[in-house]
């Protein structure tokens, strides 16, 4: 296991493109805008998605290269942050984010690939490893094995047996060009994780299968990039373990399950973006 | 009709090097010269189903075509939702071989009854849907497959017939006239062919690709017959019957459709062969014939509709 201290890396390099801050301010927007849910676990996976997207050929990406890194959102609910994040890297434009849930908008809430540079739909938990074990088996077949394929994944959504199936094989293959996130926020759907089911200490789950386990603040956009760094490195079958809080930056939703399914209403969102706005998160 | 279809897939691969076989731990006896011969595009993903899929897709996210092998009520139920969401929603053109059909497994029980299979596909808008019914056609039908730029599921029955010798989606193989229809695919076309030969008067049509149906043919089929007889080892309610009921409202036809396959249950009692469940539901040839000119068989109500 491998922790990475906020005190032994360097400071802030200002090299990172989008700030988690702007993002969650557009996330409050289109989830205000559209009355939707989800606010919860978008907010507790926007320094993730800023990692992954800040660690990818985003040239690539837009060129469309067979040979691109893939990004796989798994827990295809975190659609809000992964939209604005995609945004806020130059993958999305602004007037495209601010359809989200409209009439006639490919920005559903979740995960859709019929949104231009989104690699696959999800929304039903446990199906983007297997699909990210794809592409990584498909890299190396096309001689690419170094390109990384990202797969982001719930806490809740380890629960879903195909998670397990995918991670076997991961292992069993070696698919080091594999980058396997965790968003640890310790809420599952409607209660906290453990007392659905238990799987913490969670590195140990990965550690039995023989995966080479990080566990980072999971809201600390540079750890998670040094982590990701660190596996490009080393070439192991790696997990980060990424520890979150759910509906982290919004204070009245922080570790609140009901934040997965309430829609801000106008109080609601004014206290969040006044809180956001004075940057205190 | 397995190994003829494997010789088909090993020919592609030789001939596509995007063709990718994966399996599930199964086919012994039939895989490994895929695996010894195209190691790069061989994966045995072991008994994970749904992963299965979720490979598939992301293989054909790399511009690969997938073919996918394993026993049908698992590569069909098991990874239903994979298969709508990662296969379907995307567009992806794997192909899904299931081995075996309706009661080829039949000692091994219930679980392994492949009554319901296609029917389960079927419900998933977009994939075509081939259940061969000869050596002949099973010859062909990796390549028509793969010259089509869609998803496939095939129902693989067990034997190797070599009647119908024909490589026609559909046949119409008319008897003296005015007999009566038989409508089948997959292995109970063997029994209609078997009736024909002892009643020159029966027609048979065969179905080996069920979606899309030729609607040509089968409604100039249909619109020859008064009434016709669909045989089938799956479920009427979500098999052929089920779907021409459908294709005679449609097409306006008044054909009167009769149903001669299983009871819409899951049988726990032991039979040896495929023929004890057969005798059992009434699709076999004594059964048939009693449907066709006997006294009115139970079963032909289409039970549980």
């Amino acid at each position: 296991m491998i922790t990475t201290p906020k005190a032994t890396r360097p400071p802030h390099k200002g090299s990172v493109r989008g700030h988690p801050i702007e993002v969650r301010k557009s996330v409050l927007s289109i989830l205000y805008k559209s009355k939707a849910s989800h606010l919860g676990p978008s907010m507790s996976a926007v320094e993730m998605l800023l990692a992954i997207y800040n660690s990818v050929d985003l040239d690539a990406i837009r060129a469309k290269d067979v040979l691109r890194p893939r990004v796989i959102i798994s827990k295809g609910h975190c659609a809000a942050a992964t939209y604005s994040v995609m945004a806020h890297v130059g993958l999305m434009d602004f007037r495209t984010l601010e359809t989200y849930h409209q009439d006639d908008s490919a920005l559903a809430g979740h995960v859709s690939h019929a949104v231009e540079f989104v690699e696959h739909s999800t929304g039903a938990l446990g199906h983007g490893l297997p699909v990210a074990c794809g592409c990584a088996m498909g890299l190396r077949a096309r001689g690419a094995p170094q390109t990384p394929v990202f797969a982001l994944l719930g806490d809740g959504e380890l629960q879903e047996g195909a998670v397990w199936e995918a991670i076997m094989f991961a292992k069993h293959h070696q698919l080091a060009n594999l980058i396997l996130l965790i968003d640890d926020n310790r809420i599952s759907s409607i209660t906290n994780t453990a007392e659905v089911i238990n799987l913490l200490p969670l590195k140990d789950r990965f550690a039995g299968f023989g995966l080479r386990v990080y566990e980072v603040d999971g809201h600390d956009v540079e750890a998670i990039i040094e982590a990701i760094d660190d596996i490009k490195r080393i070439r192991e079958v790696s997990v980060i373990i990424c520890r979150t809080t759910k509906g982290y930056g919004v204070p009245f939703a922080e570790g609140e399950p009901i934040w997965h399914y309430r829609t801000l209403n106008e109080q609601d969102y004014r206290a969040a973006m006044a809180y956001l706005e004075q940057g205190q998160i | 009709m397995r190994g003829r279809i494997m010789n088909a897939v090993f020919a592609r691969m030789q001939a596509d090097e995007n063709v990718f076989f994966l399996t599930a731990d199964m086919g012994i006896n039939l895989v490994e010269k895929i695996q010894q011969v195209f190691p790069s595009r061989y994966l045995n993903v072991g008994i994970a189903e749904q992963n299965l899929i979720g490979i598939c897709a992301g293989l054909c996210n790399l511009g690969f075509r997938p073919v996918a092998y394993t026993i049908s009520q698992f590569i069909s139920h098991r990874c239903y939702e994979q298969i709508r969401n990662d296969l379907k929603l995307h567009d992806y053109p794997i192909t899904l071989l299931g081995t075996s059909a309706g009661f080829d497994n039949a000692p091994l029980g219930p679980t392994h009854h492949i009554v319901d299979d296609w029917g389960a596909v079927r419900t998933i808008p977009g994939i075509d849907i081939y259940c061969p019914s000869s050596v002949s056609y099973a010859d062909t039908l990796v390549d028509k497959i793969l010259a089509q730029p869609r998803p496939a599921y095939v129902r693989i029955p067990k034997g190797a017939f070599e009647q119908p010798a024909s490589r026609d989606d559909t046949l119409y193989l008319e008897g003296a006239r005015g007999g009566p229809l038989l409508i089948s695919y997959g292995s109970t076309v063997q029994t209609c062919l078997a009736l024909q030969a002892r009643h020159a008067e029966v027609s048979v049509l065969v179905c080996n690709r069920l979606r899309p149906l030729q609607a040509d043919l089968v409604r100039a089929a249909l619109q020859r017959h008064p009434s016709a007889f669909v045989v089938e080892d799956h479920f009427p309610s979500s098999g052929l019957y089920n779907m021409l009921c459908q294709f005679c409202m449609e097409h306006r036809l008044a054909c009167q459709l009769s149903s001669l396959g299983p009871r819409e249950e899951y049988h726990l009692k032991v039979g040896a062969s495929a023929g004890y469940y057969h005798r059992l539901y009434g699709f076999d040839e004594q059964g048939i014939e009693r449907a066709l000119w006997g006294q009115s068989h139970a079963l032909i109500d289409s039970p549980n509709l």
